[in-house]
């Protein structure tokens, strides 16, 4: 447990983050810069020139000559005041559409949510079965991980395809009754209820194979007594990561609205991106922060609930799930990184920018995968489009181990700026950074890696702990070691390796985020052959030329399936790569290695 | 308090000579000496914590009342007691790594307290440590030599490192031959060897060892008790041997202090403190070693 100052030291780091955040959403106009003031020049005065006069006139109307800090204050005292501020677009009050696409998305989480509770119960009760019939075996998880392998913009895409176009069971598009929401819900709630029915049916299994368990069962304890009290030992420990899966779904919920034209705040978060409209995005954040706040607020509360006070003492050992240990769930994913590497190779040596090709041309022999709507190859397309994305997602990675490892070695005044990192999906860092710098490959890459870093840290601040507790570390201030010299000689080199290993595994992960935000229109722009862009191009013509969405998708789905079997073999890093949600413990101030723990940040809380 | 008399130069500068390559007790500037030194760990935040044990399992409830503790060149000194009786605190804070509450620990006139390496290297390389299970203390990625030269390097000690390094290793037994290997690649007892002589290369005037042969068989903690005995009696050093094995303090160490609740028990002569137990904590521990060692022929209850 934090003694004095350590528990200052997470508190005051927490509020700082807080602050900053908030700080940051009050600032976007200002750091928006000059070029929101062409994109408003053109909205609303498409009759004018770009003259500088033109312009300056617009920077007064904005107030942006006011510099920085008064444009926060005046932002937070509107705030407060309940005045969201006004449309640079459409130059109305921005509240009430954030409210009315609030209630929307709301309702959309709510739907998300049952189907990923219902999810969640199916994973669970073989495990609860398991428990009361004494058998012990280790999870399996192959169902949980297949389920949280998509990504929500892929899965939303595909179940768009397969419920309403080829059996037309459910409308495509829009919001006018509850039939419209059964599609949205599945795509957002599948990987959620995979991911945390992967997490509590771990924690359950620990929880029967518990020494308590036998003794309650000998004293005539039945099963529902027994069921209810394994429950309630092995569920705090996932709460919180079961928080960051729910506050994970609002990144989720822009893709699917945007794919079924839901009017959520999702869609009208990326709709005010593309079209810079700073306000209405500062209100949406603002929103979102709010729910992730009420969604962390509440699990912590659960938390406190189930346990009692003794979750602030940091007493109460957690239960340790056991690890799965199994090789043969790697011939999966090794397959997948075979079948990926020959698409990616044969596609390589094919010319994807020219339109060679008839418009949505059949796949056939010299055309494996067919053509896009322009008469490109795809194949072509998928391989050039790995190398991109893939490319990208290896310099964001590294940039997150150098980032991860330099915050991770200080990692309580981190823990504000760390637990922030890993709750905010990497979709709405890209709408911040897009609306504020216009999409682009660059914008895509450090909005990824703005969010991607915590885990990196938190794995560095759990091995660096434990490099510092070694007898040989421990004794280097009587050799006459400095501390930058234990830090560098000593320490790091100690947590390298590990983390080097760790950082290639989220390298999957990390392209399916770049992809995600290629497919919103966030990430880099047309003619450049990326994945998630090629799949938003063919998902108009889907109906026509299916192959279209085919391609890039089952190259997306090859990536996903490689990315959880190498988050799995991680050290027990496997429930972090997979979604957006980013799920990951974080650095307590408790000694046990945070790796070790995957469902427990006790001392974090 | 200070008995200056039992050494043979007592500077009252207390500058020590960092430019000495000559050897440990010619360049002895004085008592190692720690003066009514009391320490507490911070108190815990909550409510729970009554002891001072702190989270990551290694539990201190080493608090230290007004202890104090004298040690002269060419002498040996056991320290003994229970375990949480205080022995580590105080070898932390002789050692400048923990930071008394009260009272202060002083090498000569020299006062010392923790603070940067820079300046303590002068401390450092006339008191050095050989820690609980030195075999431990070695990182596996580094070769003898390298580990051997750290300290050298490190507190800027005079002089040919490679011949310092060599002397010490050969003062350990530990065939020159093995300079280029890993500590994976050498055997405990090897380990143990060069753990102690990266100790001694630094020529140090005072060592602290803390329990420095309890993970070694029988042969071995011979060969090592005897090594360090021999440096006391020929190179003028002094030693302090923490240990709660009263059988070993008695082979070794002419005095002995026992320990216990955080404070000296019991001071003295070791065969005295051994024979004619004067507190209970000592004729406790005099007892309970007995009873470890024979515990048929010792008659139950048999009182000091």
């Amino acid at each position: 447990m934090p003694g004095g100052t350590a528990f200052v030291k997470v508190t005051v780091s927490r509020v700082l983050a807080l602050v900053a955040l908030v700080v940051l959403i009050g600032m976007m106009p200002w750091l928006s810069g000059r070029g929101a003031e062409y994109t408003i020049l053109r909205a609303r005065y498409s009759d004018r020139e770009p003259t500088p006069e033109a312009l300056a006139a617009v920077r007064a109307e904005l107030g942006l000559e006011q510099g920085p800090l008064p444009l926060f204050l005046s932002w937070i005292r509107g705030v407060f005041a309940g005045d969201l501020g006004t449309s640079w677009i459409s130059n109305t009050p921005v509240a009430p559409g954030i409210v009315s696409a609030l209630s929307v998305s709301v309702t959309l989480m709510a739907f998300a949510l049952a189907a990923a509770a219902i999810i969640a119960l199916l994973l669970c009760t073989p495990a609860v079965m398991d428990g009361l019939r004494q058998r012990r075996r280790p999870a399996s998880g192959a169902l949980s991980a297949a389920l949280t392998s998509l990504p929500e913009f892929l899965l939303a895409a595909m179940l768009l395809v397969a419920g309403a176009i080829w059996l037309r069971w459910f409308p495509p598009f829009g919001w006018k009754g509850p039939e419209y929401a059964v599609l949205p819900a599945l795509s957002l709630g599948i990987p959620a209820g995979g991911l945390i029915g992967l997490l509590a049916s771990d924690a359950i299994r620990a929880g029967f194979a518990e020494q308590w368990v036998a003794t309650w069962r000998m004293s005539g304890a039945g099963p529902v007594r027994l069921t209810a009290a394994v429950l309630r030992r092995a569920l705090p420990a996932v709460l919180p990561q079961i928080g960051l899966v729910l506050i994970g779904l609002t990144g989720g919920a822009v893709a699917v609205e945007k794919v079924y034209a839901i009017p959520g705040l999702g869609r009208a978060l990326l709709g005010a991106a593309s079209a810079q409209d700073i306000p209405t995005l500062q209100a949406g954040m603002l929103a979102l922060m709010g729910l992730a706040l009420l969604v962390g607020t509440l699990t912590t509360a659960a938390r406190y609930l189930l346990i009692g006070p003794a979750v602030r003492f940091g007493t109460l050992p957690l239960a340790e799930p056991p690890r799965p240990g199994n090789r043969r769930q790697l011939a999966l994913p090794a397959a997948a990184g075979v079948t990926l590497l020959l698409i990616v190779g044969a596609g390589l040596l094919r010319e994807p920018f020219t339109s060679d090709h008839a418009r949505l041309a059949a796949p056939g022999w010299s055309l494996p995968f067919g053509a896009d709507a322009s008469g490109r190859d795809l194949l072509a397309r998928v391989g050039h489009g790995a190398v991109g994305t893939l490319g990208t997602a290896l310099v964001v990675v590294l940039a997150c181990l150098v980032v991860g490892i330099a915050v991770g070695l200080f990692p309580l005044a981190a823990t504000g700026p760390l637990e922030v990192a890993n709750a905010a999906p990497p979709i709405l860092a890209g709408l911040v950074v897009a609306a504020l710098s216009g999409p682009s490959a660059h914008g895509a890459a450090v909005a990824v890696a703005a969010v991607s870093w915590a885990p990196l840290a938190a794995h560095t601040a759990a091995l660096a702990q434990e490099a510092r507790a070694q007898p040989y570390v421990q004794i280097l201030p009587v050799l006459g070691v400095g501390r930058a010299r234990i830090m560098f000689r000593y320490v790091l080199p100690a947590v390298a390796w590990p983390l080097l290993r760790h950082a290639m595994l989220r390298l999957p992960g990390v392209a399916l985020a770049l992809a995600a935000l290629g497919f919103l229109g966030l990430g880099p722009q047309q003619p450049t052959p990326e994945w998630g862009l090629i799949l938003a191009e063919g998902i108009g013509y889907v109906e026509r030329a299916p192959w279209a969405v085919l391609a890039p998708a089952s190259a997306l789905v090859l990536a996903s399936v490689v990315a959880v079997g190498l988050a799995g073999a991680g050290h027990g890093a496997r429930v972090t790569a997979v979604n957006s949600a980013g799920a990951v413990p974080l650095p307590g101030t408790d000694p046990v290695p945070a790796q070790e723990r995957v469902q427990a940040p006790a001392g974090a809380r | 308090m200070s008995d200056g008399g039992a050494f043979s130069n007592s500077d009252g500068g207390g500058s020590v000579s960092n430019s000495g390559g000559s050897n440990s007790g010619g360049s002895v500037t004085g008592a190692l000496a720690a003066d009514r030194v009391s320490f507490a760990y911070p108190a815990p935040r909550f409510r729970g914590g009554v002891h001072g044990t702190r989270h990551d399992g290694t539990l201190h409830n080493g608090t230290l009342h007004n202890v104090s503790l004298h040690l002269a060149p060419s002498s040996s000194t056991a320290l003994v007691g229970s375990s949480g009786s205080g022995k580590s605190t105080l070898v932390r804070i002789l050692l400048a790594l923990a930071k008394p509450s009260a009272g202060t620990v002083a090498l000569g006139a020299r006062e010392v307290r923790p603070g940067l390496a820079r300046s303590l290297r002068w401390y450092r390389q006339a008191v050095q440590y050989i820690p609980q299970n030195p075999a431990g203390s070695l990182d596996p990625r580094m070769t003898v030599s390298q580990l051997l030269g750290e300290p050298l390097r490190q507190l800027r000690v005079a002089g040919n490192h490679r011949a310092l390094v060599g002397e010490a290793l050969e003062r350990v037994e530990v065939p020159a031959g093995l300079m280029e290997r890993r500590p994976g690649e050498l055997s405990g007892g090897q380990n143990q060897r060069v753990a102690i002589a990266r100790a001694l290369a630094v020529q140090p005037a005072y060592l602290l060892a803390d329990e420095p042969v309890s993970g070694l068989d029988l042969p071995l903690r011979d060969t090592v008790l005897s090594l360090l005995s021999s440096l006391v009696r020929e190179e003028g050093l002094g030693l302090l041997l923490v240990t709660h094995d009263l059988g070993t303090a008695a082979r070794m160490c002419g005095t002995t202090s026992v320990m216990a609740h955080g404070r000296i028990v019991e001071h003295g002569p070791t065969h005295r403190v051994l024979d004619s137990p004067g507190s209970p904590e000592a004729a406790a521990l005099v007892q309970a070693s007995a009873a470890l060692h024979f515990p048929p022929a010792v008659p139950a209850g048999a009182a000091p």
